[in-house]
């Protein structure tokens, strides 16, 4: 009796064992995925975020570095996305009301009013200094610079994820020559990203844990945005970089916003 | 001529007879003469310790550098094919000593205690025997920089990253392609700080420049181009020359702009060309942001020395005049046992300047003397002076003509100085004279 109940123990616990890993393997097998649904899965990610129109928001970054007093700057982003035209327009502190950056025929260019010049940057900009990048208030464009790798499909706090790794595509000069994505499976927003040197040294985590959603009129569909984003230098452990979008509004700008003569009349 | 013995001897015992007057007087010119030998020889120290230093660790003489530009936007500090370059310069430019070239790069240093921003040189070590005589390694050993993914740190960054010999530091910067890339060195070499050229430059091995931003075998930064000695204060002819040699061999060159390298980044960037272009400078050009600090001190030695030799020359005229007025009975009787007006202006005249070049003598005597004890002291100066003086002692760099010149340029001054009261004395009538109660 003793014994044959010792061994509906053992059978029940193996079943109790077994049982996920057989339906995580189902899930895999039912998960495995072409180079081309990836690819597909990749513009589905930039489109999602595509406006095909005009975008303006507001834009709260914080710079914490070690040892260094904070940095706070308000701003304003302005994309369009017919030329992919861009401007970022610092409002605060006052110290740089009226620094800003404008993209045009992919040059970007950073006007100081205190010194009244252009300065030709390069598209990898650092904004005001701080870790985010010109790229991170752009268009996403993933699908055009990267080719797609699923590497693993894991839980991301409570969120399941594809993680992609991404390889930039041969010939185009990208600031970070691999990317590592953690997908929402649900939705395919982007929850967190790693960007690696070519040395492969991991340079900077990107979490955006906060995602919206706004009617487009120009697109006529939904526009996805990060509502937040927070940068973690990988190099330097302590600096990080926090990221507030409020305020997005997808309605036509002024035809001539993307002017220099604008920005530079933004400070006077 | 022996009218102008017999007026030097009047002279010389006029000097001695006046002696507390005299001695005073030439002391004030002995002082003047010392203050302008120690003020030339700071100068000189500077620029020395400039061509030095600066022409082994930053610079050559001139520089073959440039810029290649992948897109017009995208400037890299890059010289493309330089062994040919190398070669057409070594056959053309007689004046040439020997070459070098070096790797040009900046990026951030990140230790795990700090971080710092730092122009990068990459140095092939075996072929760079003179940098051994400028750095000054007090921990590690320099030899070691010819393994890869090896830095030398001066001091003070060693500081600031909070690293030793042996520790390892990561190096992040962007490829000419923009592309982030990082390299993980060891530091294998410390060496004592050359003022401000060593707080922001550190330099690795060439081959970990080539790693980090990902260079063919046949780019390099710039070729730095040395001279032979009797043409390093003549460059402007050797610059133009090395122009030609290269435009003749077909190869586009920049305009000539009296900037350091990295000054230039901002107007290349700007310029809608692609492909290389070179440009020729010189150390002083390379040291331009630094230079400013040299003729700075030269202006203000100068001004300071108007103003002192003006106050010398107020002291002679006012001290000749107080001669004069003792003297105006001497001089009416000289005028009238038959000595003509000229003889008694060239009497005042040789008394003034005979004190002018024994006060200039004693003069750079004393600054000589003071120069050497100031060298032998070696005195250490604050960091701020250092990053000024590129060196962390005081050195003052004595050359003979500036000697020379010193006594010459002091004893004219104080002759030129004497003309007028002397010429006032001559013109005086005998009669008033011997008549004069002073």
């Amino acid at each position: 009796m003793r014994k044959s109940s010792r061994l509906l123990a053992c059978m029940l616990l193996s079943l109790a064992l077994g049982a996920p890993l057989l339906a995580a393997r189902a899930e895999d097998k039912a998960a495995t995925y072409t180079a081309a649904q990836l690819t597909g899965l990749l513009k589905d990610v930039d489109e999602r975020q595509r406006n095909q129109g005009d975008f303006r928001s507001e834009a709260y970054i914080e710079q914490k570095e070690k040892g260094k007093v904070a940095v706070v700057y308000d701003a304003l982003v302005y994309r369009r996305s017919a030329d992919q035209r861009f401007i970022i327009l610092f409002t605060k502190p006052k110290s740089s009301q009226g620094q800003g950056y404008l993209r045009v025929d992919k040059n970007l260019w950073f006007y100081d009013p205190g010194v009244g010049k252009w300065e030709r940057r390069t598209e990898r900009e650092r904004i005001g200094g701080t870790n985010s990048r010109r790229s991170d208030f752009d268009e996403s464009r993933l699908a055009e610079e990267y080719v797609p790798e699923l590497v693993a499909q894991e839980k991301l706090g409570v969120y399941n994820t594809l993680v992609l790794k991404l390889n930039g595509k041969p010939g185009l000069d990208l600031a970070f020559p691999v990317i590592k994505l953690w997908l929402d499976k649900e939705t395919n927003n982007v929850l967190k990203r790693e960007e690696y040197a070519l040395s492969g040294r991991l340079l900077r985590t990107s979490y955006y844990p906060k995602w919206k959603k706004v009617f487009s009129e120009s697109k006529g569909a939904d526009v996805w945005y990060p509502e937040e984003f927070r940068f973690y230098d990988e190099v330097e452990k302590e600096n990080s970089t926090l990221v507030l979008i409020k305020n997005v509004d997808l309605h036509a700008l002024e035809a001539n916003l993307f002017t220099k003569a604008w920005l530079e009349s933004k400070s006077r | 001529m022996s009218a102008l013995i017999a007026d030097l001897r009047i002279s010389f015992m006029n000097l001695v007879e006046h002696g507390r007057r005299s001695t005073f007087l030439g002391a004030a010119i002995a002082s003047v003469t010392c203050l302008f030998v120690l003020l030339t020889a700071l100068s000189s120290g500077i620029r020395h310790t400039l061509l030095d230093t600066a022409t082994t660790l930053t610079t050559g003489h001139l520089n073959v550098g440039g810029f290649f530009k992948v897109t017009s936007g995208a400037a890299g500090p890059l010289v493309t094919d330089y062994a040919r370059i190398e070669e057409l310069v070594r056959k053309d430019l007689p004046e040439l000593d020997f070459i070098v070239h070096r790797g040009r790069g900046f990026g951030k240093l990140i230790s795990d205690r700090g971080s710092t921003q730092a122009g990068i040189s990459g140095v092939d070590i075996v072929n760079e025997p003179r940098l051994r005589t400028v750095l000054d390694v007090f921990e590690g050993n320099l030899d070691e920089l010819a393994q890869p993914n090896t830095i030398v740190l001066f001091e003070q960054q060693a500081k600031r990253l909070d690293v030793k010999v042996g520790d390892a530091i990561t190096i992040s910067a962007t490829t000419g392609r923009g592309v982030a890339n990082t390299l993980d060195c060891r530091v294998v070499a410390l060496a004592r700080d050359v003022g401000l050229l060593s707080s922001f430059n550190v330099i690795v091995s060439a081959e970990s420049l080539r790693i980090l931003y990902q260079l063919r075998p046949d780019v390099t930064g710039v070729i730095q181009v040395y001279v032979k000695p009797r043409f390093v204060e003549k460059l402007a002819p050797v610059a133009a020359h090395l122009r030609e040699i290269l435009e003749k061999g077909g190869y586009r060159l920049m305009e000539p702009d009296p900037r350091a390298f990295w000054f230039k980044f901002q107007t290349v960037s700007r310029e809608d060309w692609t492909g290389q272009k070179l440009d020729v400078t010189s150390w002083e050009d390379e040291l331009s942001f630094i230079m400013w600090t040299y003729r700075a001190l030269q202006a203000l030695s100068f001004i300071l020395m108007v103003i002192l030799i003006g106050i010398m020359v107020a002291g002679i005229m006012n001290t000749l005049w107080i001669a004069i007025r003792e003297r105006t009975r001497e001089i009416g009787t000289l005028r009238a046992i038959g000595m003509q007006k000229f003889g008694v202006a060239r009497l005042f005249l040789l008394e003034a300047s005979m004190l002018g070049v024994i006060g200039a003598l004693v003069g750079v005597a004393l600054g000589a003397v003071v120069t050497w004890l100031i060298n032998s002291a070696n005195i250490h100066v604050p960091t701020s002076v250092q990053l000024f003086l590129m060196r962390d002692t005081l050195r003052l760099w004595l050359e003979p003509a500036t000697l020379v010149f010193s006594v010459v340029m002091i004893s004219f001054v104080t002759g030129a100085a004497a003309i007028y009261p002397s010429i006032r004395a001559a013109s005086r009538k005998p009669v008033d004279a011997m008549a004069h109660f002073g």
